[in-house]
């Protein structure tokens, strides 16, 4: 009704000037139309009026029509122009900022999507191992769920199925709840968290999103040394502390040495929150600095005990690393280390033969770093991103032993992973990529691959 | 005649954008999964303050608790968002991401410090 009135009236004003020459009687016919239409929208219009000349009722009828406009603008928010102060919310008295308007892409970027009242990530897969035939695999499909209580308390939330069907016994996927946790938020650079919480080490860790990362798989190094994805049960503290540096410190459930082996070092040792131990919780923290623009470095460190399935032995495990992601203009680079310490290895090792017959042969210490550099080759003005990676990924989950124990070289192993992440849309990743895989055995070969993938985010 | 001329002004006023006032400062804030960079924004009171919203990656969202500010950042290359505000009294105002964008959204937050 007020577009069309809006219409009306526009075009009455427009062709008035030659109305003006013909009938008068006829022009305040329709003027008074346009009054009657202008009530319909506001049934108090003129009410109190008694003007009776042709230019005094237009006048109102302008500001009327003003009015109007700007109330229907500041509903509608049609446009990225800008809104004004009156289309923002009552503000409460004595505030201290006043919010004047809203402009920019806001709208019409999102224009038209459809917005669920939840996140998420899927990942599909197709690796081919050579020799092997393609094996598709719908690798996760996973839902995040967030909802604040307040300002001041939040949860969030992931669950997630992998390999797409989970059967009772048999390993065929899994549903994991890989993150379930409160924030208080007291002040930013104290807050507290408490809940299954990702482990903050590394890049991929906590932001494995698939777009976010290149290459269908997850860097190895942040698979083997670094046990992605490691969540834990427990409790800390994070903070924004300033000049762009922040910290998260967390006391958590510890691992089970009882798991840990030679290929896949402390990676089996997850608890992922299941018959997990608090009698010894671990303690492990991060600091981050992403004061720079396009710049962000971290360093981790983990220490705990990790002995509560292998009596009589309760070896120590530390981890520390260091990451860093940069990019400058259409070049990217990431990297990143990691080194894990073991301590009692040669006793777990007995301790693990006399329990389940086998030697784990697990090593006193693990190392691995990569370096990834990539170029978006397609220039930033295009909707669509491509960008061509490649990364050498070194990772030995043998590299020093304890007295008595020699490494097995087939693990200690390296990796050249090249391909390319196209983006039809910042949240969407079609992902090739070829794996060489060598390591040092003379015996044992590396098999290499292809992967293709499709991941989204939402 | 001057009929006519009311009618040039009522087109005139039809057309007319309301005149926006030259903000004092214009500020860049760029959002990445899980920070503002900068976080932390210092103003002088009584000014009028400008922020440029832009993305590095996913879509964000910015807000502003208790004042009515929420908008959202569109992602990496689909352009920025603009906030305008008056820093009316002295204090510390948190600012943060309203829509989920992963493991750190609940602590995507940022300071704006009005001395």
């Amino acid at each position: 009704m007020v577009n069309m009135i809006c219409r009306c009236l526009l075009t009455v004003l427009l062709i008035l000037p030659p109305a003006y020459a013909q009938n008068v009687i006829d022009l305040e016919r329709r003027v008074s139309e346009l009054e009657a239409k202008m009530r319909l929208v506001d049934p108090a219009f003129g009410r109190d009026s008694r003007a009776s000349d042709l230019v005094a009722r237009l006048e109102m009828l302008e500001k009327k029509l003003g009015e109007v406009l700007a109330a229907k603008k500041t509903e509608a928010q049609p446009s990225p122009a800008e809104a004004t102060a009156a289309s923002q919310p009552a503000q409460p008295p004595g505030q201290g900022l006043v919010p004047v308007s809203v402009s920019g892409d806001y709208q019409t970027s999102t224009g038209g999507e459809t917005r669920l009242p939840v996140a998420g990530y899927m990942d599909f897969h197709l690796n081919k191992d050579s020799g092997d035939p393609f094996r598709p695999d719908f690798h996760r499909f996973v839902l995040l769920f967030g909802h604040s209580f307040s300002d001041r308390i939040k949860f969030w939330s992931e669950l997630e199925v992998e390999h797409a069907l989970v059967e009772g016994g048999e390993e065929t996927g899994e549903v994991a709840l890989e993150q379930a946790y409160l924030d208080f938020l007291i002040k930013p650079a104290f807050n507290i968290r408490a809940g299954m919480m990702l482990v903050p080490f590394g890049i991929v860790n906590e932001r494995h999103e698939p777009p976010s990362f290149n290459g269908v798989e997850r860097p190895f190094v942040e698979t083997v040394i670094i046990p992605t994805t490691w969540r834990e049960l427990g409790f800390g503290f994070t903070g924004d502390l300033g000049k762009g540096f922040r910290y998260r410190a967390y006391l958590t459930s510890s691992l089970d040495a009882s798991r840990f082996n030679a290929e896949a070092g402390i990676t089996e040792g997850r608890t992922a929150g299941f018959d997990s131990s608090f009698r010894n919780p671990a303690k492990m923290v991060r600091l981050e600095y992403a004061g720079m623009r396009r710049l962000t470095l971290g360093t981790s460190l983990y220490s705990g005990h990790a002995g509560f399935n292998t009596p009589g032995v309760n070896p120590r495990v530390t981890m520390a690393g260091f990451d860093g992601r940069y990019n400058y203009r259409r070049f990217d680079v990431r990297g990143l280390f990691a080194n894990t310490w073991v301590s009692q290895a040669g006793e777990l090792n007995r301790r693990l033969e006399q329990q389940f017959g086998v030697n784990p042969n697990v090593a006193r210490q693990m190392r691995g770093y990569y370096l990834e550099p990539g170029v978006h080759v397609l220039p930033r003005r295009t909707r669509n991103d491509v960008i061509l990676f490649t990364r050498y990924e070194k990772y030995n989950t043998q590299h020093r032993m304890p007295l008595g124990y020699l490494p097995l070289p087939q693990f200690n192993r390296s990796s050249w992973i090249t391909g390319v992440t196209y983006k039809p849309n910042g949240d969407v990743a079609i992902k090739f990529d070829y794996v060489w895989n060598r390591n040092a055995s003379q015996v044992v070969g590396a098999i290499n691959g292809i992967n293709l993938g499709i991941g989204w985010w939402f | 005649m001057r009929l006519f001329s009311i009618v040039l002004l009522c087109v005139g006023a039809v057309g007319q954008e309301p005149a926006a006032r030259k903000p004092d400062r214009v500020i860049s804030i760029v959002a990445e999964r899980f920070t503002f960079s900068p976080s932390k924004i210092e103003v002088k009171q009584g000014e009028l303050i400008e922020f440029v919203l832009t993305s590095d990656d996913t879509d964000h969202g910015f807000r502003i608790p208790g004042i009515g500010i929420d908008v959202a950042i569109p992602q990496s290359g689909k352009g920025e968002a603009r906030v305008r505000f008056v820093a009316k009294e002295k204090g510390s105002y948190a600012f943060e991401c309203s829509r989920p964008c992963g493991a750190g959204h609940n602590l995507m937050r940022g300071r704006i410090i009005v001395k």
